[in-house]
């Protein structure tokens, strides 16, 4: 079983070829993204010459290897059993491997838990299960440590009190040979001017004796004959986030001390910052507590031109500086602010509250991602940081299904004005009322360039024209790095905030984004949360199902290409998924069915008279069917395509079981277990959410199901194999029970691969359901397909066993209103409360 | 218990020897006690013992009545036993005890016998007096040595087995010449004798050394006899050499190899038997104990387990031995190893690598789980029952189909008889399968079935 997370740190550039040949089927990529084209050249070099030069290749070659014994010839360059154990080392509870920068931490250990902190901050958290887990060092993950404010000498010290051997001499001086070029020089926009802002002169005289950088530089008179000027270093200062334990006390002192406010902040300023980075710099205890060393904590800067910003971003990566952007909020002047706070009942969890600290760690706001699982609240945590910053958001999402809930939660927990919120979708253009306000869009809707409506225009036109504070990127992962320059490039924004709750992809882009974007601000432990009911606790299952002997047959005839739908129409597959459904139905659960493959889909669902959604299915009725799958007794479970694997909020649903899936994609694996991670029955006693991937034995589904499953597996699930349900003989009304039943379902599947020379193509009809028809002129461009046939004359008269079939009808139809809207005495009170609150 | 499945297994062989043989081993009292309290199961024990005061034979339809219906596959089992060890002689529908065997489990129960019988303890003083403690670090090393030797781990010349430990390895096809050096590799039957727990590991061992030496035409019974006798021995005495046969005299050299037995030279008329020895006939039930102190002391440590088993797959160990590492490599891929702890990953490759090389999915469990580290011993299960489902899966995977030897019964001359006999057959646990209109039926064994067969013909004439 392949549980690889993330390729090697050296080996990324190369390494997305590797992955790309070992899919079956190089055209299938991955659908649910936009189309990445040709990469730009000149960056893709520049990114490679960094990544090379911070990667353990070099600390390799000089490690020597001293004479082990009879079994050290096993581990190749990994034995490591010359290393010294600390005296003590029992009590430390981590272990560092010198060559790839590998840490296993026990977990059962006593100081586990400071230890986890700290490592969540410096490192990748690559498996956390039960008792040991590993994290690694990377050049990104110092990027982020440095970017919260840690010193490289911490780092190591505090490593070193946690470790059972002493810290090698290669991490230190990777260590420091990443944070030398890390986060030493800033990008800040102040102003409206944008600063190279740096607390070490000298990287300031290099980068000035760059040409392309000097020639950017502007000349002002503030400073010393370099044209560098020196101030103090920002602090967190009285900044709260909104919704926190200190943002209420703040409240309280704001009322007591009115009089003598500065006093009183002053003291919570520190109290505040000691509390918010207690965490990562718990072990700092020794040392005092202000630091009021004006020479260390001085910053010199010196003015760019606004339009040469990305010449010299681009700039200072080959040079191997990264420009960490900061936006210093409070000072912006220019751009007005908006007005607009949590509610008081919002109350944000620690785990929320400490990504956010790391996000506004010294008072300003830093780019970057955080990575949460579904169901933990990103929402909340786009819409706090929105709060903190209170100047003008554009937040874009994957599809307007998604924009009208980012809308809604924007209401539901901050006291924004409904005016100053706006959508921008294919059939909603409006802006909002004032000088500050929020647009919620999809990334389509903005990175598309082809043929814009007039309307879209002039709104493309409002969004590129004005400055933005900050910029929420939803599921930010489905996005490949061009999209993003372009989004980036287009709207001027000050901040950028990433949310996701998988940071993976089967190829490498994602590492672009650390670039693009900024470093992984946190990442949350699954487990963790599930243990403390902030997520439901899921019951993982992997159902076998054996093919029966006829399909097994075709499957072997025909070429990879079209197997897939042999093994995922298996009848035994059928009947485990109508069983499934029967005995969580009559448990009271609420179920989602997915499947890929609309044929399988619609045939599924169908079969068992259950409504369905996928990428063709009218808005309107779609959310007549969420809305009866919500409210509706009668009304148990749903099928959905690859649609339903993001952004949807469904948190009635309990269980979930998965027909068909996208090859070995741990992506889609992780986003289909977030569909029911936020039951709402989750904190009821002993509740269980339920988690089912079908799959066809002995079929290359196997294969494909065990990569899928290494994400998870890594963040501590646990996958169990049922090889047989006990009782499915048993149930009533089975399908495909005979085998003329079987063999009539074999003649469709055989039908429907004769039509479809490649299955995949169904899939692109559901990428169109990525899109969610935002882009208006998707729909037009393919036209009527026409499907030849060829039969003979006997056959259509009956001569080649063809008989008239009764087809199942789409269970769709069948719901007719959404209950609540039926009454019309319902419905009036609904419209005068919607007058009410337009005034 | 998978390993004493193992070593049950290992008295099979016993089972095979011919009745004269076992004539001559009921001679001895400690070879009667220890065939009474290995090779018998429980039931078998109970109408032992019923018989062996009764001066008179016994009916079978009294000892039947004993018997709850229910339970008649365990009562055949018995009696099966009863038969195969020659320990009944059947007449007129009783059962009477041998009577050399009677005797002597008399005489071990009661105690009596000549001297020596139980081993002769010296009766001076030895000068050098060796304790406890010193045998149990002697057998660990020697018996280490061994297994070290097998996985290929370089171990200093002085610790090198003997040229007989290495004979009897070969002859074993626990090992093999490889073809194109002179070295000696290990084989397939090797492996998973790596896995057994100890005590079935010394008896696999003492079985091969038992089928050499009949080929080196030294008597069986010989040997045997001092091998139930060792069983009976006290751990921390001395013996003396006085009242050994001289076959066994010459075993003393080979079982010192072993680290079965100590002796301080090889002209020393004293010997110790370790606790390898004193293990060896130890109740069934009793196994693991002095089995669990053989490995503490093998791992020389106070935690008994070392493996940490993930559900992501993933087993950490704390450990440095060579040895145990050696092992995991049977079946996991080794990642990476710091002094003190080795990481390694179970794969559906590893897996099947392990079994290819005849390791069964169960023994790689039983490893796991004896080996559990303290933390995952607050676990029940100890081991993720995932990983555990996934690795016999993977096994399972492999096998679609599977080959049984045995008989096949047909030509029938009525249904009755054909039911009769299959019942008879499920009874005593060897029905594999049977087709009632055919009326053919297969069995693993075929002896008692054609013993059956006779009898109702018999009968019904």
């Amino acid at each position: 079983m392949a549980t690889k997370r993330k390729g090697p740190m050296n080996e990324l550039p190369k390494a997305s070829a590797g992955t790309k040949r070992a899919k079956p089927d190089e055209s299938s990529g991955d659908d649910d993204d936009l189309e990445e084209e040709v990469p730009d050249e000149e960056e893709q070099g520049a990114l490679t010459r960094v990544m090379d030069k911070f990667s353990f290749a070099g600390a390799r070659a000089r490690a020597n290897m001293p004479v082990g014994d009879a079994v050290s010839r096993l581990f190749k360059r990994d034995e490591l059993s010359f290393l010294k154990m600390k005296p003590d080392h029992e009590s430390r509870p981590m272990w560092i491997n010198p060559r790839n920068g590998k840490i296993i931490l026990e977990s059962f250990s006593p100081l586990a838990p400071a230890a986890q902190d700290f490592l969540t901050a410096i490192a990748e958290p690559l498996s956390r299960p039960t008792y040991l887990h590993e994290y690694r060092i990377t050049p990104h993950s110092l990027y982020a440590a440095v970017s919260v404010g840690l010193d490289p000498k911490d780092i190591v010290a505090v490593l070193d009190r946690f470790s059972k051997i002493p810290i090698p001499n290669e991490i230190v001086q990777f260590i420091n040979g990443c944070t030398g070029s890390y986060g030493k020089v800033k990008l800040v926009l102040k102003h409206n001017r944008y600063f190279l802002e740096s607390s070490d002169m000298k990287m300031l005289q290099i980068l000035l004796k760059n040409p392309v950088i000097g020639e950017q530089r502007v000349i002002s008179d503030g400073g010393d004959e370099d044209g560098i000027t020196r101030e103090s270093a920002p602090k967190m200062g009285a900044l709260v986030i909104p919704g926190t334990k200190i943002a209420a006390g703040a409240a309280q002192g704001q009322q007591i001390t009115q009089q003598n406010g500065v006093d009183g902040e002053e003291k919570r300023e520190g109290e505040s910052a000691e509390e918010l980075f207690a965490t990562v710099t718990a072990l700092k205890e020794g040392e005092d507590d202000d630091d009021d060393d004006e020479d260390a904590d001085a910053v010199h800067s010196f003015e760019v031109h606004a339009e040469g910003v990305e010449k010299v971003q681009k700039e200072c990566l080959t040079l191997g500086y990264p420009l960490l952007e900061e936006y210093d909020f409070r000072n912006d002047q220019r751009n007005a602010n908006l007005d607009m706070d949590l509610r008081p009942q919002a109350q944000i969890r620690h785990y929320q509250e400490k990504s956010l600290s790391k996000m506004f760690g010294n008072g300003r706001a830093k780019s970057g991602i955080i990575v949460l699982p579904c169901g933990a609240g990103k929402t909340l945590v786009g819409i706090t940081a929105a709060c903190t910053i209170k100047k003008s958001v554009v937040v874009l999402c994957t599809s307007s299904m998604s924009v009208v809930q980012w809308r809604n939660e924007f209401l539901k927990w901050s006291t924004i004005n409904p005016d100053q919120i706006a959508v921008f979708t294919s059939e909603n253009k409006e802006r909002f009322r004032g000088d500050a306000g929020i647009i919620v869009s999809t990334y389509s809707m903005v990175t598309n360039s082809r043929n814009r409506s007039h309307d879209s225009q002039k709104m493309m036109d409002f969004l590129t024209g004005r400055e933005w504070g900050l910029l929420l990127l939803d599921e930010v992962h489905v996005v490949p790095a061009n999209i993003f320059r372009r989004v980036i490039h287009s709207i001027a924004t000050h901040s950028k905030l990433g949310l996701t709750a998988t940071l993976l992809r089967e190829d490498d882009k994602i590492q672009d984004l650390n670039f693009l974007i900024g470093p992984k601000l946190y990442e949350a432990n699954w487990m963790e949360l599930s243990e403390q009911g902030h997520i439901a606790r899921v019951q993982c299952a992997e159902v076998w199902c054996p093919m029966t002997t006829e399909f097994y047959q075709e499957y072997l005839k025909e070429t990879p290409r079209k197997r897939a739908l042999f093994y995922i129409m298996n009848p035994r597959k059928f009947q485990a998924c109508q069983f499934l459904i029967d005995y969580h139905e009559k448990r009271g659960d609420k179920i989602i069915v997915f499947s890929d493959n609309v044929f399988a889909l619609a045939a599924y669902a169908r079969k068992l008279n259950k409504p369905y959604i996928y990428g063709g299915t009218p808005q309107q009725e779609r959310l007549k069917i969420l809305q009866n799958f919500q409210r509706n007794e009668l009304i148990n479970t749903v099928f959905l395509s690859k649609i339903g694997d993001t952004s949807l909020d469904l948190p009635e649903a309990t269980c979930l079981i998965q027909v068909s899936s996208h090859y070995g994609s741990r992506r889609q694996e992780a986003q289909r277990l977030g569909r029911i991670l936020r039951a709402k029955r989750r904190n009821d006693e002993g509740f269980n959410a339920f988690f089912y991937s079908l799959v066809s034995k002995d079929t290359a589904e196997m294969y494909y199901s065990s990569k899928r499953q290494a994400f998870l597996v890594d963040q501590g699930y646990a996958f169990k194999v049922i090889t047989h349900l006990q009782g499915i003989e048993n149930l009533p009304g089975l399908a495909y029970d005979t085998p003329i039943e079987r063999r009539e379902l074999l003649q469709s599947v055989l039908l429907e691969n004769a039509q479809n020379a490649d299955v995949n193509s169904i899939e692109r009809e559901t990428d169109g359901g990525f899109f969610d028809r935002t882009r208006g002129d998707w729909r037009g461009k393919g036209g009527a397909v026409v499907k030849r046939n060829a039969a003979r004359l006997s056959g259509l008269s009956g001569g080649d066993t063809m008989a008239y079939v009764e087809q199942n009808a789409s269970a769709n139809k069948k719901i007719k209103v959404a209950p609540g809207q039926q009454n019309k005495f319902m419905k009036k009170l609904k419209s005068d409360a919607v007058k009410k609150a337009r005034g | 218990m998978a390993a004493t499945a193992q070593s049950m297994r290992g008295f099979e062989h016993l089972e095979g020897l011919p009745e004269a043989v076992f004539k001559r081993l009921y001679q001895q009292p400690a070879t009667a006690l220890a065939i009474f309290r290995r090779m018998l199961p429980n039931l078998g024990k109970t109408f032992v013992m019923a018989m062996l005061f009764n001066p008179d034979p016994i009916p079978i339809s009294s000892l039947e009545a004993w018997v709850h219906p229910n339970k008649n596959s365990l009562k055949e089992e018995a009696f099966a036993k009863l038969r195969q060890l020659h320990l009944v002689t059947e007449r007129q529908g009783t059962f009477a005890l041998d009577p050399t065997f009677k005797v002597e489990l008399k005489k071990a129960l009661t105690g009596g016998g000549p001297p020596g019988c139980f081993g002769l303890p010296c009766d001076t003083d030895d000068k050098k007096k060796v304790d406890v403690s010193f045998l149990d670090k002697y057998a660990t090393e020697q018996w280490e040595s061994i297994l070290h030797f097998m996985v290929g781990n370089e171990v200093p010349s002085s610790r090198r087995p003997s040229e007989g430990v290495v004979r009897l390895l070969l002859h074993g096809k626990l090992m093999e010449k490889a073809r194109s050096s002179q070295e000696t590799i290990i084989t397939q039957l090797g492996f998973s004798f790596l896995l057994q727990e100890v005590n079935s590991q010394v008896w696999t061992l003492l079985l091969l050394y038992l089928d050499m030496a009949e080929q080196l035409r030294m008597d069986p019974v010989d040997i045997l006899h001092f091998l139930f006798l060792l069983g009976s021995l006290e751990l921390g005495q001395d013996y003396d050499m006085k009242s050994l046969t001289p076959t066994q005299k010459g075993m003393l050299e080979d079982l010192r190899d072993y680290g079965i037995v100590y002796q301080r030279k090889s002209s020393s008329r004293r010997f110790y038997p370790t606790r390898l020895a004193t293990a060896l006939t130890s109740e069934v039930r009793a196994l693991s104990s002095p089995a669990t102190t053989m490995r503490n002391a093998i791992s020389q440590s106070d935690e008994n387990g070392f493996l940490i088993v993930e559900t992501n797959y993933r087993m950490y160990a704390y450990t440095n031995s060579p040895l145990q590492i050696a092992v995991l490599n049977l079946f996991a891929r080794l990642i990476s190893r710091f002094p003190n702890l080795v990481t390694a990953r179970i794969t559906r490759e590893s897996i099947r690598l392990a079994i290819n090389k005849g390791i069964t999915a169960e023994q790689i469990i039983d490893y796991m789980t004896a080996n559990a580290h303290p933390q995952l011993r607050k676990n029940t299960p100890i081991l993720p029952p995932t990983v555990v489902d996934q690795i016999r899966l993977w096994q399972i995977e492999g096998e679609r189909m599977k080959a049984t030897h045995g008989y096949l019964f047909k030509e029938f001359t009525s249904n009755s008889e054909f039911n009769a006999v299959c019942k008879y057959a499920n009874d005593i646990g060897v029905l594999v399968w049977a087709d009632k209109p055919k009326m053919m039926l297969f069995v693993s064994k075929h002896e008692q079935i054609a013993d059956y067969i006779r009898k109702r013909v018999q009968s019904n004439k």
